[in-house]
């Protein structure tokens, strides 16, 4: 049943091909199902959506998705996700490279505490740290800012720990020539060592972009204005006034799920490698 | 200089020019300080400082308002190992890895074993199998909550049963695995399928040469290429669904579940930190869950040592 | 193609540059895309947790406010109903970033730091717009104010119901002279009832929808029921727990028997049920907006007064102001008015269901005659069931998500009647010993005014 890909090119609709397929596409219907359920829902009115479930809509209509852009809420949140997304991301390529080439490549005191320091920093994580972070950043006035959300998801132990091995297995010639040319360390780092990095850098910023555009702890505790709530957060926590009405839940879902999901279609296998690298990084 | 030299296992090198500028090199490395400093900033306020004040609360009575703090000793502690909802909601933390890592494991793998050894579609199965990774946890949490609906959710009506899922406590936990495990196998799913196409192509070629059948191929070429990257997903799934909260809260409306059968430990220390206000409480409890993480994550490491010093003999 | 030199990539680079900036640009604004929008009208925060029928009768309200005062630019936010509300309110007053006027269950003001947490109304300011201590109910003007000064402005009380349906009770031929359901005044004649109504009823359809598996509706009508035989939680300087586990269990036991007698199937979706036909359903009185929605004649009462005493769960929407250090200004004096306008006309909110604090509104003929509220709202004025005046009660609050575990379990048969009660009133005595976390005392220390 598991035959490896070594057959000529001719040949590939072999029996055993065929039923991996089936099975593959058995399995793909199975995880398609609940977002073609979503979607369905979504162009149902309100009382069809509780009457009998059925998969076609009798009354097809996008009166939901209308509603739910309209009232405002859900374009607001989807700027305040992508503001923090994007800045989050931005900081932490900036932050975890410069930090990994600094480990990698620098030599200073105290380097062995620290990269120790930074790898114990591998173990937590804002479901244990939640309460005490809470009431730091509470304490330096950011709760219910935009800096509140961002600032803390910037400081990832694992990405610095991803780059410094990527820097540490580049090879060091070409960094060399261009010192013995008279160039700083700074200028080497962002026009000979980031260039060279830059499938690193690109897995590190999809899963951080990916990681913070679907992140809900944090800003779920550190935002309590419904102006500044990102899309997770404000769908699960800010409610329709007009109760449960689910093609409505289901429409604001899909607004808040699909940019990601049609990235993912177009740059499908740069984000791949990406997630792969990163979570292979981590063996 | 030194680390340069045992970091670097560079090919022999002969230019007297080269030993010079490498000297140079070195002496200019005392200020890389400055390359870590930004992460050191962020990383000392929101790693480090947290850390140090979670412990100190933990041995104090501090509220959400941050007035009227005072040092309680041990007593957080104590209260913890007699709080029945400690012991229950670490318990459904733990239960719910139980059923859920496996689970994940097991899907992963079929799946990339799948995708891997199909000729055709093998983008399409990758984006059905990835996509749901891809959702934020409240719209799983949302998505979940309606097909389990009893008298009019999907799950029901294909399977053409009328359960109620999330309001008996039998099948509470049930529905989170099956939410988790739909939304978040695409990752190991990933991981095990970079894996695969890691395999060396020349060792299936070698077995097939030598007569082995495409089951002998997996079980004595690719099971054993995956042990490593079994341990790795094993270890992330387990820290992972240890600290389960995002799906299990909007699931049930960030209520406790059907006779509180679903309460996850993460969930007990905000509501204590953020709804019962207990700043210090909420820190001392937190602790517990690290200890746990800790444990895991050294232990895995300590495992992992054994293995490279097995690997290089 | 096109203009040389700009290719695909550069224009990518572009985007991405801009977004950036943006994004950072926005986030150094730091206050979210409504709020820029809104520019310099005065700008009035205020959070609900009003959804369903309670949403739309409320935005209505809020509507109608924009349109007499234009120059105030009222953002209104409807948050998730219990726990996640008011842990958002607790901690955006904690951060110093609440909104300026929210809503809070009256039972709930005594555990939310009055003084920290909270504002105190200015009285003088409120009768400006017209709202005077007069006007009210004096118990529930009074159950607001702690330490002399109010902090709660009742918009409303709410209650649980007794709905019935009149053609299955017709049927049955349950219903007096004026086609209303007696009042049953024992155990048994509540089940008489129950009785007489299946006996009408098609196959598969529960006699009564009692949201036996809810916490919270469980925990409410514990508490009516309770209070009809006259239980009750704690000494009056609270230093000691006074539960009677025997009453507690006759009113669980009371609970149970709608299970196992078979009136009540658990997991129903007791409304929809109540609309296909089921006869009886006990429900809070927001759900008149949701039955009046469809052609379903009924009526609605307090719950049924079995144990001697008429008294059913009641509870208080009311306005609130969350602490900010620097209140006054436009915006508080527009959270002034916008709560004042809601309560003195609440006439909408009063069609919704609920029985409205201002007794301009209360006793109002309109209102007077409108059904099936003239069947409950005086009796739920008068005979108000709530859990006592501490600092863990109130809706969804410590005590109830302790305690309404524990009555649901009951109910549900996963634990005895009696084994329950000593769980409540072991929890009880548990709460009354733990100490307030905004203020560092004990209930009883809070009730001699005495320091941590």
């Amino acid at each position: 049943m598991t035959t490896p890909v070594v057959r000529k090119p001719r040949s590939t609709w072999t029996p055993a091909q065929i039923a991996l397929t089936l099975v593959a596409a058995a399995l793909s219907l199975v995880w398609l199902a609940p977002l073609a359920w979503a979607l369905s829902t979504s162009l149902k009115t309100p009382t069809e959506s509780v009457l009998s479930p059925h998969w076609i809509p009798d009354d097809l209509t996008a009166e939901s998705w209308r509603a739910v852009l309209d009232a405002g809420n859900i374009p607001n949140w989807f700027v305040n996700s992508l503001v923090v997304s994007v800045c989050v991301t931005f900081l932490v390529l900036l932050v975890a490279s410069l930090a990994g080439y600094g480990f990698a490549r620098t030599e200073f005191r105290g380097k062995p505490v620290l990269l120790a320091l930074t790898m114990a920093g591998l173990m937590f994580s804002p479901a244990v740290l939640g309460v005490p972070l809470f009431t730091t950043v509470q304490s330096l006035g950011m709760v219910d800012t935009y800096w509140g959300m961002i600032l803390p998801q910037c400081a990832p132990a694992a990405m610095v720990y991803i780059l410094y091995k990527f820097f540490q297995s580049l090879p060091k010639e070409l960094e060399e020539a261009a010192f013995i040319d008279g160039a700083g360390r700074w200028r080497i780092f962002f026009t000979i060592v980031l260039p060279l990095s830059k499938p690193s850098l690109s897995a590190v910023g999809i899963f951080t972009f990916i990681a913070s555009w679907n992140n809900f702890l944090w800003p779920y505790m550190v935002t309590n204005n419904p102006d500044l709530m990102t899309l997770p957060n404000g769908i699960a926590t800010v409610q329709n006034s007009f109760g449960i009405v689910w093609p409505q839940l289901m429409a604001g879902g899909l607004i808040a799920g699909l940019p990601l999901i049609v990235v993912f279609v177009f740059f499908q296998s740069q984000i791949v490698r990406g997630v792969a690298h990163t979570g292979l990084a981590g063996q | 200089m030194s680390t340069l030299v045992q970091a670097g296992a560079l090919p022999s090198r002969t230019a007297a020019a080269t030993d010079s500028a490498r000297a140079r090199w070195g002496r200019r490395f005392q200020h890389g300080g400055w390359f870590v400093a930004p992460f050191f900033v962020l990383y000392g306020l929101f790693v480090i400082v947290p850390v140090v004040r979670g412990l100190y609360l933990s041995f104090t009575d501090a509220n959400i308002s941050g007035e009227h703090t005072a040092f309680v000793g041990l007593d957080n502690y104590r209260e913890a190992l007699k709080d029945d909802l400690v012991r229950d909601s670490l318990w459904h933390s733990v239960q719910f890895t139980l059923y859920v890592v496996p689970v994940i494991v097991v899907t992963a793998l079929l799946m990339a074993l799948i995708a891997h050894h199909t000729v055709h579609f093998r983008w399409l199965w990758r984006l059905c199998f990835f996509a749901p990774f891809l959702l934020p946890s409240a719209v799983v949490g949302n998505l979940w909550w309606w097909l389990f609906q009893p008298t009019n959710g999907m799950v029901n009506h294909v399977l053409g049963w009328d359960t109620p899922w999330l309001t008996q406590k039998s099948t509470a936990m049930l529905a989170i695995v099956v939410a988790t495990l739909w939304w978040t196998v695409g990752f190991s799913f990933l991981l095990y399928l970079a894996a695969l196409q890691n395999i060396p192509r020349h060792l299936y070629e070698a077995a097939e040469l030598d007569g082995a059948g495409s089951l002998q191929r997996l079980l004595h070429i690719t099971v054993p290429n995956l042990r490593n990257i079994t341990g790795l997903v094993l270890a992330l799934q387990v820290l992972a669904s240890l600290q389960v909260f995002d799906q299990a809260v909007v699931m049930y409306q960030f209520g406790p579940g059907p006779e509180e059968s679903t309460r996850t430990f993460v969930q007990y220390t905000l509501e204590q930190g953020f709804t019962s206000y207990r700043v210090g409480y909420a820190s001392a409890i937190s602790l517990i869950l690290f200890l746990i993480i800790a444990a895991v994550a050294l232990g895995r490491m300590w495992l992992l040592r054994d293995r490279e010093e097995a690997a290089t003999r | 193609m096109g203009r040389p030199g700009l290719n695909r990539r550069q224009l990518l680079t572009a985007a991405g540059g801009l977004t950036l900036a943006g994004s950072f640009g926005f986030a150094a604004l730091g206050k979210g895309a409504d709020a820029l929008a809104a520019g310099d009208r005065t700008r009035v925060r205020y959070w609900n947790l009003f959804q369903g029928g309670d949403g739309a009768n409320q935005v209505a309200m809020v509507d109608a406010f924009r349109e007499e005062h234009p120059d105030i630019a009222v953002k209104d936010a409807t948050l998730a109903w219990g726990n996640p509300y008011y842990t958002k309110i607790a901690m955006a007053a904690a951060g110093n970033r609440a909104p300026d006027l929210a809503v809070m269950h009256q039972g709930r003001i005594p555990g939310f730091a009055p003084g920290r947490l909270l504002d105190p109304w200015d009285i003088d300011l409120l009768a400006e717009y017209g709202v005077r201590e007069a006007d009210f109910n004096p118990v529930l003007w009074r159950r607001g104010i702690v330490d002399g000064r109010l902090y709660a402005l009742p918009l409303d009380i709410h209650v649980q119901l007794s709905f019935y349906r009149k053609d299955v009770c017709e049927k049955a031929s349950l219903l007096d002279a004026d086609g209303r359901l007696p009042s049953a005044g024992s155990p048994d004649d509540w089940f008489a009832i129950l009785d007489a109504a299946r006996g009408q009823l098609k196959k598969g359809q529960q006699t009564l929808g009692l949201h036996a598996n809810d916490q919270n509706f469980s925990w409410w009508f514990f508490v009516a029921f309770y209070q009809q035989l006259a239980g009750t939680y704690f000494t009056d300087d609270r230093t000691a727990v006074t539960f009677d586990t025997d009453k507690a269990t006759q009113v669980l036991e009371f609970l149970r028997k709608h299970v196992t007698e078979g009136y009540v199937t658990v997991g129903e979706a007791d409304a929809e049920a109540f609309l296909a036909g089921s006869p009886f359903t006990w429900e809070g009185n927001w759900s008149v907006p949701y039955f009046n929605g469809e052609k379903v004649e009924y009526g609605a009462q307090p719950l049924p007064p079995v144990f001697g005493t008429p008294a059913t769960h009641a509870e208080s929407h009311s306005f609130i102001l969350p602490h900010r250090s620097a209140r006054g200004g436009a915006a508080d004096e527009g959270a002034y008015r916008l709560a004042a306008y809601m309560v003195t006309h609440a006439t909408t909110w009063a069609n919704g269901g609920h029985v409205p604090a201002y007794l301009p509104t209360f006793e109002d003929p309109a209102y007077l005659k409108l059904a099936p509220q003239d069947e409950y709202s005086r009796p739920a004025m008068e005979h108000p069931a709530t859990e006592p005046h501490i600092w863990f009660a109130g809706s969804t609050g410590v005590l109830a998500q302790r305690v309404g575990p524990v009555v649901a379990a009951s109910n549900l048969g996963s634990a005895r009647p009696d084994q329950a009660a000593r769980r409540i009133k072991s929890a009880l005595r548990q709460l009354l010993a733990t100490r307030n976390p905004m203020d560092g005392r004990t209930a009883a220390q809070e009730a001699k005014g005495a320091d941590a």
